[in-house]
């Protein structure tokens, strides 16, 4: 252990890459940790290995030839047997631990080749890991390793990529104060069940979003990291589920978010993130056929969203009913938010329909308009 | 007083809302928070403001809703990260948040921003409009002299309004805090909470969306935000990237296609008895580069691109496995070249990319990739060559499209 771990948690609270690490790891999904050398990426995953009581075992990929992730070929009588090395075995015995995977870019394409069914399926020459190794990757950009390749996409697209970014600050504090241990989150046992839900969610936006079902990366650069496809959308549905057991209340979200994105890709992963938000909002017809029923959003922007939507739909078809509904849930929201409504009702006052009688809730909305300097006496 | 609410909030809100209605989701979306005998109002990376209701108490509400949009568009273009990515140091703190202020107020005071005190221009730096932060602080950087008298005072000017001078005061005011999120700077009794990095980044991607709905509906948008929202939606892949990425994989399927080799035994055979192992071998892949040399290319921008490609092969050890053809509709002799400058523009107007690809073919060893730079104004064979994988360089905003079967990459001066 001679570098310390800058990336991880200095006095400036928790680093969001590292808690996405130990769910990916606790929820046996293969991660890979893309960062510059020298900033303490295998201090990190070590540590953490050690943290968690699990044996490590550290394989550097770019000094490794195909056979030793395939198995070596050996006659035994008339048959060859792929024997596997030493440290898959070793893993093999103690039936748990992390198999740590370093410097996976500079590894040329043929050991990548070789690594696809390691990743994936643990399985090393004839020999299966046992179902709780773990499997840790970490790389170099390419344009930051002079003698890097970019993942080839069948193996990017086993890994759920996470960004390893250092914290100028965290780098200081940790110098000056020593390294603060890793944070490993627990899972409650049985959080797998949870899995069901989260795998609903990706289904439901694959439906709205069928194209994104399937999107390998059209140009070279980008085939090395997350893309989506029903591998990476399953892997994503399974980290979601494991992030909300580990329940980091809300640094939770900021982990979950960068764990959906490191699976399908950033393009993806935030439409998909984007579309959560948007489906609690409330749906404004529902709204209107029962104003009663609202509840402003607390945050300002979701509550301006929800108004606005609001506003719009009555815009769209101004039947003096669904009118005088929409006045009752900007009336229920100016208290609130006053100025969030507001902005609302100039819409709805653009289209009042014929026949309409004034609201009652147009008054609540006189004074900040004045004040604003949007009311002409 | 103490602990009085700020006067106009929900006023203020209203005019910024209303008078840059593609900011509405960014300024409802910032908390405000009182913070008595602040003497400023300051903005963190977490899109919570902090204002001093004093201060805010004598603004009317277009000055307060100006100062809520400027310190939204800090956090929009992230000010904060950027100081960060730029190297600022403590010291030149202040620095920065005039140049950021500058790239925020050069389109949105013309807009109509009515911001208490005199804004930071672009003048003010002695420095153009339309330029990002980086650009106005690498002007001012080092510039040690004290600022004209009324551009010190921060995010939207100084604070004569305050001190109750008028617009004749020679004398700057004290110095008005931005906050965190316009240099990135964490200030003491900061604490954790308020919208997450995530969070951010989607209220940044719905702003940009909501900016680009407006434009289209006829409605008029600073260009500069336009810019902003394009490159938020669209952001811009570096060619030198995508140029590089494509380059070492033609190099990586060339090597990887004859990977094993039986013709040398493996240096782990021993091990194996009967069974013969092959050895990794890795062929060295030629490669030639075909210049467009016709009347049409730019040579500054050909200069720039094969000197990447050069530096690119250098870095994949092919430096000197590389020949350069110069063609327009007649290919001149192969030359190897030792430097980018070397390649001279002799060609006149016509252009036929083919007949370099030919060229390339016909050479000896014969290139396994083949890298093509033109403008895209020429006719190509309708088969990939034989032997060879192709990528194509357009250079130029607007070339036409490459062959399908060629692996291209835009090339656009920055």
């Amino acid at each position: 252990m001679s570098v310390p771990p800058p990336g991880l948690n200095g006095a400036h609270g928790s680093n969001p890459t590292v808690e996405a690490l130990g769910v990916a790891v606790a929820a046996r999904v293969p991660v890979l940790l893309w960062g510059a050398p020298g900033t303490g990426k295998t201090s990190a995953i070590r540590a953490m290995a050690q943290a968690m009581g699990l044996p490590c075992e550290t394989v550097i990929a770019s000094i490794r030839e195909p056979s030793d992730f395939a198995g070596l070929p050996i006659v035994v009588g008339d048959q060859v047997r792929f024997a596997p090395p030493a440290w898959a075995r070793r893993l093999a015995e103690a039936g748990h631990g992390l198999l740590f995977l370093d410097e996976l870019s500079t590894a040329p394409p043929a050991v990548q080749a070789a690594l696809l069914r390691v990743v994936l399926e643990r399985a090393v020459g004839d020999l299966t890991l046992p179902d709780e190794v773990a499997v840790v990757a970490a790389a170099n950009p390419p344009e930051q390793a002079a003698d890097g390749w970019d993942l080839s996409a069948p193996l990017a697209n086993r890994l759920c990529h996470l960004d390893w970014r250092t914290d100028p600050r965290a780098v200081a504090d940790g110098l000056a104060g020593g390294w603060a241990a890793p944070v490993v989150p627990a899972l409650p046992a049985g959080w797998q069940t949870t899995e069901i839900l989260s795998r609903g969610l990706v289904a439901a936006f694959l439906h709205v979003r069928p194209a994104l079902a399937c999107a390998p990366p059209s140009d070279a650069a980008s085939a090395g990291r997350g893309w989506p496809s029903p591998r990476t959308w399953e892997m994503a549905a399974r980290l979601m589920a494991a992030a909300d057991a580990a329940g980091f209340g809300d640094r939770g979200d900021e982990t979950r978010s960068a764990l959906v994105r490191g699976a399908v890709g950033d393009g993806a992963g935030v439409e998909f993130l984007a579309w959560l938000i948007e489906m609690d909002l409330p749906d404004p017809e529902e709204v209107l056929a029962d104003p009663a029923s609202f509840r402003l959003p607390e945050r300002g922007d979701r509550a301006y969203a929800a108004l606005a939507a609001v506003a719009a739909a009555v815009a769209a078809d101004p039947t003096p009913e669904r009118w005088t509904a929409g006045w009752q849930v900007l009336g229920l929201a100016a208290e609130a938010a006053p100025d969030v409504a507001a902005v609302a009702a100039r819409v709805l006052a653009r289209c009042r329909p014929e026949g309409a009688a004034l609201p009652a809730q147009i008054k609540l909305f006189a004074p900040v308009l004045r004040d604003a300097g949007l009311l002409q006496a | 007083m103490a602990d009085r609410g700020i006067e106009n909030l929900a006023s203020s809100r209203l005019w910024a809302a209303t008078r840059f209605p593609y900011l509405a989701s960014g300024v409802f979306g910032a908390q405000v928070i009182a913070e008595p005998d602040s003497g400023t109002v300051s903005v963190d990376q977490n899109w919570r403001l902090r204002a001093d209701p004093e201060l805010t108490a004598a603004w009317t509400p277009a000055q307060l809703g100006s100062v809520l949009i400027h310190h939204v568009c800090h956090l929009l273009r992230t000010h904060g990260e950027r100081a960060q990515v730029a190297g600022v140091g403590d010291d030149e703190a202040r620095t920065w948040v005039r140049a950021a202020d500058a790239e925020i107020n050069d389109d949105l005071v013309p807009a109509g921003l009515d911001l208490p005190g005199r804004p930071v221009l672009p003048q003010d730096l002695g420095a153009d409009d339309g330029l990002l932060a980086e650009q106005y602080f690498e002007g001012i950087r080092g510039d040690r002299r004290p600022p004209a008298a009324g551009a010190e005072g921060g995010a939207w000017g100084d604070s004569r309004v305050r001190s109750g001078q008028s617009e004749s005061g020679e004398t700057a005011g004290p110095w008005l805090d931005c906050g965190s999120g316009a240099d990135g700077m964490p200030r003491p009794g900061e604490r954790p909470g308020g919208l997450a990095g995530w969070q951010a980044d989607l209220l940044r991607r719905q702003v940009a969306q909501d900016v680009i709905a407006h434009a289209k509906q006829a409605g008029t948008v600073p260009a500069g935000l336009l810019r902003w929202a394009e490159e938020i939606l669209h952001p811009k892949v570096d060619w030198r990237r995508l140029l590089a990425a494509e380059l070492r994989r033609a190099v990586a399927q060339v090597a990887g296609a004859v990977d094993y080799s039986y013709r040398r035994p493996s240096r782990r055979s021993a091990v194996a008895g009967d069974v013969v192992l092959p050895a990794l071998r890795r062929p060295v892949p030629e490669v030639a580069v075909v210049c467009d040399t016709s009347g049409s290319m730019s040579e500054d921008l050909l200069a720039m691109v094969l000197a990447e490609v050069e530096g690119l092969l250098r870095a994949l050890g092919l430096a000197r496995q590389v020949r350069v053809l110069a063609c327009d509709t007649a290919v001149a002799p192969a030359q190897r070249v030792t430097s980018a400058r070397q390649v001279q523009l002799i060609g006149g107007g016509g252009t036929d990319m083919g007949a370099g690809l030919s060229a390339a073919v016909a050479l000896r060893p014969r290139p396994a990739v083949t890298v093509v730079l033109t403008d895209g104004y020429t006719p190509w064979p309708p088969q990939a060559p034989k032997g060879t994988r192709v990528v194509v360089g357009l250079l130029g905003a607007g070339a036409p499209d490459a062959p399908p079967w060629a692996r291209a990459v835009r090339v656009e001066p920055d």
